[in-house]
This record gives structure tokens, C-alpha cells and sequence, in this order.
């Protein structure tokens, strides 16, 4: 099983896990409004 | 096989591996390392003195493990060249010599316990990657019981089996007692169409070669039973329907459905299969004295030293990746590179052969040609400006750029190995790389103008020329409403929208920007569009630090096909435009003031 992390959309700011490895781009999809601008959130 | 052996202008490295490939079309160099075979080729007459006195017996690979081999061999009957060799992992004989049996038998002195691997640099203009398949292992299927049960083979297995050359001279035994079955049960579809056991794809003979088999069987033994169990029989090539019809009428019996366990029973070694079927109803017991698994195919698996060493584009299954599925379906992206066979994707004999001659005639009208020409956009490197930092190399899908880091001598592009996707222009920390036709300050110009009045009620929008863009031609060939102060610049690559292009809009007053490309599995650079999503990525930081929102800065992927995602998506960045506020405007212009002071650089 893939790591998974967590993601937020930045067009409807939706907040979900997807698959994840370290170095590794893939395609991500916002699983609520189908954006591709999806960014990890990272560990403050 | 022979015929390729014989021909004077074909040159076979049997026994031989690619360790590297450099260069370009019209120029490549293939480093081939020829394996020691220990055994003189030109002297060797494959007289088998050697093999009858070999003491040592190992699995024959060539037979799938079902008969031995000895340590000194000829890896098929029909190979070419008709000469033996030996694995010196398994010799007795080597340093220091234990054995020596077959350097005494070998009349002809053919044996060398002392070869060396060598390697070849052979200069050639094109490349043909056939590298075929391999099948599927359907050990972690459990409920099949193979290896667990003997009389459990796969279809590769039972294609050995009954191969009149094959280790039983082409008798249908089964394994526990070598007597001849009374039932057969071929199990299709193992390994394929099914995502969570398995590969979700069809791997396209598995049907046939079953259809195949039951014709041979009931040819050589009309009284032995068989049962196929399947999904669907797809008989859709020419002549196929009427064989499939022919093995039923033979007396083949279709049942609907998959085996959900196999049992064997300990004493008969018969084996219990129990399927629910549409055919019959419920769940049913068949007994059978032996079950071929007609395994799928899956990707060579050594696929990522062949895609790293030819810079070529994999498909989501595995396969090798074609320029264009249609209009290049032999080509891949990397010029003067074609597929052939199942390296492509599964596929028959017929197909392969098909393929083949395409590919063989794409590549035959390069090589007459004798020159290529070279894509009008490529990348040039301003030596002055470069500080031999490497990163362009890195970044080139197509191994285009070489730079000596070292020597600290500025890269170099090779204009017919570069497809111009932008992507090294794009990363050069210190703008080294300009795009012909395709220059910073052409692009910063329509920035510019595009910006020049009112740029709070404008949206920007960077689209790629193969996808996005040709989403945008779709949207409006379709009347897709979308709003009209959407902005576009094309790009040939999204790879090319360099970080500076999206700062200087927002210091030009955009209050949203937009970049967008082909979907990962479409790039049209092989995987140039990575380089957009990490450079976006890293953009949402930068912004982020500098006290402007990153939701500002939007990225989608919108194929050709997607002209109705095209005018989502404006719509959508359209609302988001609508939110941004003339006071983050303002404070994002004087954030980013520096961005619009002239560089001195003029690319
Ligand atoms: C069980 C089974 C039954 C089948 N039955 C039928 C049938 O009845 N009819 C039919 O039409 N098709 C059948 N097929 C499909 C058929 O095998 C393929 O269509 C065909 O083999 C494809 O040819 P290819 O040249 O692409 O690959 P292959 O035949 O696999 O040839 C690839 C060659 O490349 C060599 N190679 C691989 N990697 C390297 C490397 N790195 N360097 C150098 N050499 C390399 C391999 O050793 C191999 O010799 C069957 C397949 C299977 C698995
Ligand atoms: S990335 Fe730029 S500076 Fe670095 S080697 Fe390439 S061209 Fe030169
Ligand atoms: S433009 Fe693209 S293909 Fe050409 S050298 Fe740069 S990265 Fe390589
Ligand atoms: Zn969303």
C-alpha cells in the first residue's frame, strides 16, 4: 500500500488523503470539485 | 530465424545485452555487451560432445522448468547461431578447473573456461525496441493452488507440453503420473481484466491461443474432455469466430464463469473446481485431471532500464508508450525510435508481424532520407549566461542537453534530439536557455499586453499547444460558454511557463493565473508536464511566503478532448477571480515590484 498524505484543494478548499510517496509527481485530482490545483499540506 | 542468420546485411548479437545508448536520430550509439558464452562460436558445429559428458543438470529455461538441461547448452533447438554455450555459474569446471569434461570431449577447442563479456559500440540511425512480454505469475492466486498442485500449469507451460519439440515430443501428459488426462479445464483471463487481482487489461491472445489449444487436443485426443471456463470469448480477429465455432463443434465446453477455488484430491491428484456460473446456475463442483491458467501478459521487467536508456513514455499498464495512437502507432515520442510487437502492447503473432513491417518502414523512410529535419522550436543556450550547473540536463526528457560540469564549459543542445517542450528554459536558474520562436521576452510581451489595462478583471491563462489550447478550440467549435476576459498564451509545453512568467503577471495586477497542460499520460514531451506540477508546487510555497494567497495561482490538465472541462474550468477561476480583492492586487504588485525591473538579459 502507497503512503497516503493529506491534500487541500485550492479552488474549493476541500481537504482529503491521497496517495503519496516522497519525490514522486503524479496527477491529483481534488476528489470534490475535480480541480487539479491540489497541494499537499504540509506539517506546520 | 536462419534467414536472419544468413543475411549479409542483418548482423545478430545473439547472447548479447544494450548496456547504454547515446546520441540522436541518424546518430546513436549502442554500447552492446556480448556475454561471455565460453564457447568459440565459429568453431562450434553443436555436435552435443560436450553436453553428453556435462555432469551437471539444471531447470531448462527455454522449457519453462519442465525438462533439465546440462550446464553446457544450446539454449533452443532452433537458435541462431547453432552453437552451444555455458553458464559458468553452474559449471564445475572454472577456476580452478574441478571438472574440465567438456574442454576434453570438444574436438574442435571450442571451450574457454578464460571469455570475457565484451563490449561493442555500434553507431546506427534508428531503433527498434521489440523486447516482447513477459506472463503473469499467478502464484499470489491462491485459490488456483499453482505450484501448490503439479497438475496446475500455465498456458506457457502447456504450450511446451504439447510442442512436438517440446520435453514430452508433443504427448499431453499431466505431471503427477505422466499419464494422459481424461479432462482438461483451461481457466481464462488469469492476470487480466481484473484491477484488484491482477492487471485491469485484456491481454488480447489468451482466448485464442485457448480456442487454439482445444482444436490441437481434440485433433490428437478426440476423447478427451475440456471445459473452459471464461468472462468472454473475444474472437474478433479474421477467421477467429469460425475457429472458436470449430472447437466447440470439436466439443469444447464453454462454461461462463471463473473458478473461485481449486481443491485436489490427495490421493488421484484430480482436481475439484468449484465456479458459479451463468451457464448452469449456483455454484458447481467440475472434477479434471489437470487446469491450464491462461496467464496475461505483463511488461518486460526490465522495462525501466529500457525506457531510462532510450528516454521513451510508458502507458498507466506498463507498456511502452506510441507517439500517437492513431497517426504514429509504431513511433515513439523519441525520434528515430519505433515499437514493434508485444513491448507495445499484448498482442498476437499477426499483430506483431504487423507492426513489425510498420516499424521497420518508418524507420527504412528515415534512414533513405539520410538527413531528418529538426523541430523549428528548439532550445539554444546563451554560453555567457550559463554556469554549467547541470540542472537542464536533468530535466530534458529527451536527453537532449550535455553539459561537463566539471570542465564548468556551458551545455550544449543537440537541435535534433530537442522536441522543444520548454521545460530545461523553464528550470535554468540563471535564463541561460532561450526558446526560439518561443523567447522570454516574446512571452513576457503578451504578458504585458494582456495586462496592460484593467488587469483586475482579467484572468491568465498559460495553455499548452497540444492539449489545453486545443481544449480552448474545442470549447468555443462547440459554443461551450465560457467568460470572456479569460486571457490565453500559448505554450508549446506547460513545462515552458517558466516561474518568472507567472510572477510577472501578478506584478502586472492578474489576479488569478492559470496554468495549464495535457494530462500526465498525454504530454507530448514524454513527461516534460512533472516539471509543471513540481514548479507550480514550489510557486504555491514561494507565493504563500511572500504573503499572497496560493489558491490565486490555479493549475488543471485539459485534454484536447476536454473542451467542455476547458469552459469548467474558466468559469470556475473565473468565480475565483471575482474573490480577489483590489487590495491583495495592490500588495501583490509591490511584493513582486522587482519581478518587472529589467534583467539585462535579453532571451
Ligand atoms: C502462453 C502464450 C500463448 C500464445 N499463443 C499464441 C498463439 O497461439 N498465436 C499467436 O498469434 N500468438 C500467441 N501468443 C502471443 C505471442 O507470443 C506474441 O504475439 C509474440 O511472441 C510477440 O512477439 P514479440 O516479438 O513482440 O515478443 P517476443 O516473442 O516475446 O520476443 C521478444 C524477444 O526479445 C528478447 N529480449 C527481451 N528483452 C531483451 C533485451 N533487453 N535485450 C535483447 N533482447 C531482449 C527476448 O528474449 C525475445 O526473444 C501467445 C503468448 C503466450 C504468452
Ligand atoms: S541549467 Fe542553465 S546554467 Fe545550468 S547547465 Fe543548463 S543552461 Fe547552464
Ligand atoms: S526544450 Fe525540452 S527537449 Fe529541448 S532541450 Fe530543452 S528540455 Fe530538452
Ligand atoms: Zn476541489
Amino acid at each position: 500500500m502507497a503512503e497516503e498524505a493529506k491534500f487541500c484543494c485550492l479552488r474549493c478548499g476541500a481537504e482529503f488523503l491521497l496517495p503519496y510517496t516522497p519525490g514522486v509527481t503524479e496527477e491529483r485530482t481534488c476528489p470534490n470539485c475535480g480541480s487539479n490545483s491540489v497541494r499537499r499540506k504540509k506539517d506546520k | 530465424m536462419a534467414d536472419v542468420g544468413r543475411h549479409p546485411r542483418i548482423e545478430l548479437l545473439a547472447y548479447s545485452e544494450v548496456d547504454n545508448v547515446t546520441g540522436y536520430v541518424g546518430n546513436f550509439t549502442v554500447t552492446v555487451r556480448k556475454k561471455a558464452r565460453y564457447v568459440d562460436v565459429a568453431e562450434c558445429t553443436a555436435c552435443g560432445d560436450c553436453e553428453d559428458v556435462c555432469p551437471v543438470t539444471a531447470p531448462d529455461e527455454f522449457e519453462i522448468g519442465l525438462a533439465t538441461r546440462k550446464a553446457i547448452y544450446q539454449p533452443f533447438p532452433q537458435a541462431v547461431p547453432s552453437a552451444y554455450v555455458l553458464n559458468i555459474d553452474e559449471c564445475l569446471g572454472n577456476n580452478p578447473i574441478a571438472c574440465g569434461k567438456c574442454l576434453e570431449a570438444c574436438d574442435k577447442d571450442c571451450i574457454d573456461y578464460d571469455d570475457e563479456d565484451e563490449l561493442v559500440d555500434i553507431e546506427v540511425g534508428t531503433i527498434l525496441v521489440c523486447v516482447g512480454m513477459d506472463v503473469y505469475d499467478p502464484t499470489t492466486l491462491d485459490e488456483f493452488g499453482y505450484t501448490r498442485y503439479e497438475n496446475v500449469i500455465t498456458s506457457l507451460e502447456f504450450e511446451r507440453l504439447i510442442n512436438s519439440g517440446g520435453p514430452t515430443r508433443g504427448h499431453l501428459i499431466r505431471m503427477t503420473d505422466r499419464e494422459q488426462p481424461r479432462t482438461v479445464a483451461f481457466i481464462q483471463c488469469v492476470g487480466s481484466r481484473d484491477a484488484s487481482r491482477g492487471n485491469p487489461y485484456c491481454s488480447n491472445f489468451c482466448c485464442m491461443n485457448t480456442v487454439k489449444d482445444c482444436l490441437l487436443i481434440k485433433d490428437h485426443y478426440p476423447d478427451v474432455d475440456i471445459k473452459v471456463f471464461y468472462m468472454d470469448i473475444r474472437a474478433f480477429g479474421k477467421g477467429f469466430e469460425d475457429l472458436f465455432q470449430r472447437s466447440k463443434e470439436a466439443g469444447t465446453v464453454y462454461i461462463r464463469g471463473i473458478p473461485g477455488e481449486i481443491e485436489e484430491d490427495p490421493e488421484t491428484k484430480s482436481l475439484r473446481l468449484y465456479v458459479e456460473t451463468t451457464t448452469e446456475g449456483g455454484v458447481n463442483c467440475h472434477e479434471v485431471d489437470m487446469a491450464v491458467l491462461s496467464v496475461g501478459a505483463v511488461p518486460k521487467r526490465d522495462s525501466d532500464m529500457i525506457q531510462r536508456l532510450l528516454t521513451l513514455q510508458r502507458s498507466q499498464d506498463g507498456f511502452f508508450l506510441e507517439a500517437h495512437p492513431k497517426l504514429k502507432p509504431v513511433d515513439a515520442a523519441t525520434q528515430g525510435i519505433f515499437f514493434a510487437g508485444c513491448a507495445e502492447s499484448p498482442k498476437d503473432i499477426k499483430d506483431s508481424v504487423t507492426q513489425a513491417s510498420a516499424a521497420v518502414g518508418r524507420a527504412n523512410r528515415l534512414m533513405m532520407q539520410g538527413e531528418v529535419k529538426v523541430e523549428a522550436i528548439t532550445s539554444t543556450v546563451i554560453p555567457d549566461l550559463c554556469k554549467s550547473c547541470g540542472i537542464c540536463v536533468k530535466v530534458c526528457p529527451y536527453n537532449a542537453i550535455s553539459c561537463d560540469t566539471k570542465a564548468k564549459t556551458p551545455a550544449v543542445v543537440v537541435e535534433a534530439a530537442c522536441a522543444g517542450c520548454g521545460a530545461c528554459s523553464a528550470e535554468c536558474p540563471f535564463g541561460a536557455i532561450t526558446m526560439k520562436h518561443f523567447t522570454d521576452s516574446q512571452i513576457d510581451a503578451q504578458i504585458d499586453a494582456m495586462l496592460s489595462d484593467n488587469p483586475q478583471d482579467k484572468v491568465l491563462a498559460f495553455a499548452c499547444n497540444w492539449c489545453s489550447y486545443s481544449g480552448a478550440d474545442l470549447a468555443g467549435t462547440n459554443r461551450f460558454q465560457y467568460p470572456a476576459n479569460v486571457r490565453l498564451i500559448r505554450t508549446m509545453c506547460s513545462g515552458r511557463v517558466d516561474k518568472r512568467f507567472v510572477l510577472r503577471a501578478f506584478a502586472m495586477g492578474a489576479p488569478i493565473v492559470l496554468v495549464s497542460g495535457c494530462h500526465f499520460a498525454d504530454c507530448h514531451y514524454i513527461n516534460a508536464v512533472h516539471w509543471t506540477q513540481r514548479r507550480v508546487e514550489k510557486l504555491w510555497d514561494e507565493l504563500e511566503k511572500k504573503g499572497i494567497r496560493p489558491e490565486r495561482l490555479q493549475l488543471e490538465w485539459i485534454s484536447a478532448a476536454e473542451g467542455q472541462k476547458f469552459a469548467t474550468v474558466m468559469r470556475a477561476v473565473e468565480e475565483l477571480r471575482q474573490k480577489v480583492t483590489r487590495d491583495e492586487i495592490e500588495h501583490t504588485r509591490k511584493v513582486l515590484a522587482d519581478v518587472l525591473e529589467p534583467t539585462g538579459v535579453v532571451a
